[in-house]
């Protein structure tokens, strides 16, 4: 007995100085948009793998719209904020002073979908047609002006229909002929329904990305001017522990998906499923200790889904293949790094949409790139 | 200690010349009083410029929306999907709440829908009445109809159970036809119920047609509030606001004012 004691002290101490370090973490909210979603892995992993923790933070995630998103952090009542590009020039012209510190999305994630049947192969040949979108706001309405622009098309060219977040349902019941979608998300809910007869007479579906008309800048990582100006050096350890999450997430999907099990709710975790992928993710581990190069990667992660496709049907596999569809529109050889001509093509964009007025639109200020690692392209 | 003894045909002194006045200018004062607080907040700086901005910001808003037509087109449509939906709403309520009165088997078989129904948050199903009705503005004349329909549902069902059933005798007695019953006997009898029924439903139109439009749409005030808030313009969000609370006042002012012009006989009676 006498020999426990000191054991039971000795493990009450480790303990509560466990509990003492978790204690000398600050509090903080990263405002993300959306909803919970496998494509926000890198975020599950920053908490679960202790990056954030490193960091000095004990992070919570919310979901707001991305204005609201942007407001909270120029006011100073949350750090950090993920939203799209459009978003910070639009608010920098409206005196909020947010800056942008790491480019998340590398490419612009939005498209349109078209039934396969229609022939659109070209952004000209979607003249005349009824087009689905959720607002005239947005990444998808930027996006959408973007790609008409690139055919010398415009808004008048054809007929524009607002009709919500439910891109997937108008267009298989045929409200509209094309839907501004994201590109790893709807396109592979529509397949799935087309592909099970349950999407009218559609039978399969085409994309025309944003992203291969012109290089657009997309979701990132924001912070007020004056939480930069203050506290440099607590950014640089968040954007860093962002920054490996989002490796992790982008070198081993089978692991980024389990994480994501304890943060999205309807994720399918049947225990055939799980127990395939905590055997992939293992495999993928073991693959990565060696030192394999990106385009090996790349086709390890085509292997993971084959491996999977072969076992397991497409509803179970559908969000594990929106996270693969996702993992290239992060990827870039210098991960988070922004360019100038982005945010120029994009202030373009904003400025033919009459979305910005007179306001002051100088753009130097409204990102850096002074928290990226690695070398500079 | 003298008392000064008036003559009898002296005028009534008015012991309280303002309290009449008082109740006129009291929504004035609420207004006023309103306005300096928010006025303070500014002052006090207790929230960025951008998330409060000054009066002075938003009355500028509303002037530059109002002289490009921009307020007046977004107004229009959300006017047009309140009056189409109200008319609807309405309209369904009342046939369906008299038939409910009349028919107590019918309560049985539709209150279990129509309470569940309302129950049921409109936001909740908003998105589906967009997919089901696509084309422009019918999801949001359809919103505002299921909103405004259950009030005036259980107004004329309430309104018409009220009736004495000796008077409803004492008609019959006297060989009236069903059409005088309800002309002559239910629907005055109703109509204090069917009118407060009104009130509430010409309120909760301008919040069925602005939900329908935050959910999907290329019009209306709710649409505003939609796109002043992605471009950052908080004093045309706040410029939107206020004039769907201008538009719910109105409506409520006229359904009291019919209510007033229309019970004048109660008011008769009850002196």
């Amino acid at each position: 007995m006498h020999r426990i004691i000191p054991l039971c002290f000795a493990f009450m101490l480790a303990a509560a100085s466990a509990l003492s370090a978790q204690n000398d973490l600050v509090d903080e909210r990263i405002l993300l948009t959306f909803i919970p979603n496998v494509q926000f892995a890198p975020f599950y992993i920053g908490i679960e793998d202790g990056h954030f923790a490193a960091a000095g933070f004990d992070i919570s995630l919310e979901h707001l719209q991305e204005p609201e998103v942007v407001d909270l952090v120029a006011a100073g009542q949350a750090g950090f904020g993920i939203v799209s590009g459009e978003q910070v020039i639009l608010a920098r012209a409206q005196g909020r002073d947010v800056v942008y510190v790491y480019e998340w999305f590398q490419q612009y994630p939005v498209g349109i979908v078209t039934p396969s049947a229609a022939q659109v192969s070209a952004v000209v040949d979607l003249r005349g047609r009824k087009i689905g979108i959720p607002g005239r706001f947005g990444a998808s309405y930027s996006g959408l002006t973007t790609l008409l622009q690139s055919a010398g098309l415009s808004e008048a060219d054809i007929e524009l229909n607002e009709i919500g977040f439910n891109a997937p349902e108008a267009f298989c019941l045929g409200a509209v002929d094309a839907a501004v979608v994201y590109v790893n998300n709807e396109p592979l809910q529509i397949r799935h329904r087309a592909r099970a007869g349950d999407c009218g007479s559609i039978t399969d579906v085409d994309v025309i990305p944003v992203a291969a008309q012109a290089d657009l800048v997309s979701n990132g990582l924001i912070v007020s001017r004056q939480f930069l100006d203050s506290q440099p050096d607590v950014i640089q350890m968040m954007v860093s522990g962002f920054d490996a999450a989002l490796q992790t997430a982008i070198h081993n999907p089978a692991q980024a998906y389990l994480i994501s099990l304890n943060y999205v709710d309807n994720l399918p975790a049947d225990a055939d499923f799980v127990a395939e992928l905590q055997k992939l993710s293992a495999r993928q581990d073991l693959f990565l200790a060696a030192g394999p190069g990106p385009e090996q990667i790349s086709a390890s992660r085509q292997a993971m889904r084959q491996a999977l496709a072969d076992v397991f049907d497409a509803a179970v596999l559908t969000q594990f293949e929106v996270l693969l569809a996702t993992i290239p529109l992060w990827e870039a050889e210098r991960l988070g790094h922004t360019d100038l001509a982005s945010w120029q093509t994009m202030r373009d964009t904003l400025l033919l949409m009459n979305m910005l007025g007179d306001a002051e639109t100088e753009l130097e200020s409204a990102f850096t790139n002074r928290f990226i690692q690695g070398p500079s392209p | 200690m003298q008392t000064a003894i008036r003559p009898a045909n002296a005028p009534k002194k008015n012991r309280r010349p303002s309290g009449k006045h008082l109740r006129r200018l009291a929504p004035l004062l609420t207004f006023a009083a309103l306005l300096l607080f928010w006025h303070w907040v500014v002052a006090m700086r207790f929230y960025p410029i951008f998330m409060v901005p000054p009066p002075a910001a938003v009355l500028e808003a509303f002037a530059e929306a109002l002289t490009s037509g921009l307020l007046l087109e977004h107004t229009r449509t959300t006017l047009e999907e309140m009056l189409y939906g109200l008319l609807f709403g309405l309209g369904i309520g009342i046939t369906i709440g008299y038939a409910i009165a009349k028919m107590p088997l019918l309560e049985r078989l539709l209150s279990p829908i129509i309470v569940a129904f309302q129950a049921t948050p409109i936001v909740a199903y908003a998105p589906l009445l967009l997919i089901w009705f696509p084309s422009g503005i019918t999801s949001k004349i359809v919103t505002t109809a299921v909103i405004v329909f259950f009030p005036m549902l259980i107004s004329v069902v309430v309104g018409i159970r009220t009736v004495s059933p000796s008077l409803k005798d004492m008609m019959r007695s006297l060989n009236a036809t069903p059409w005088q019953i309800f002309r002559h006997l239910e629907l005055p009898a109703a109509l204090p119920m069917l009118l407060a029924g009104l009130k509430v439903s010409a309120t909760l139109s301008v919040i069925g047609a602005v939900v329908g439009e935050f959910i999907g749409s290329g019009g209306g005030l709710g649409y505003l509030v939609t796109l002043a808030r992605n471009q950052y313009d908080t004093p045309l969000v706040i410029v939107a606001v206020l004039t769907m609370t201008a538009i719910a006042l109105t409506l409520y002012s006229f359904a009291a004012f019919l209510e007033w012009r229309l019970l004048a006989w109660q008011r008769r009676a009850s002196l």
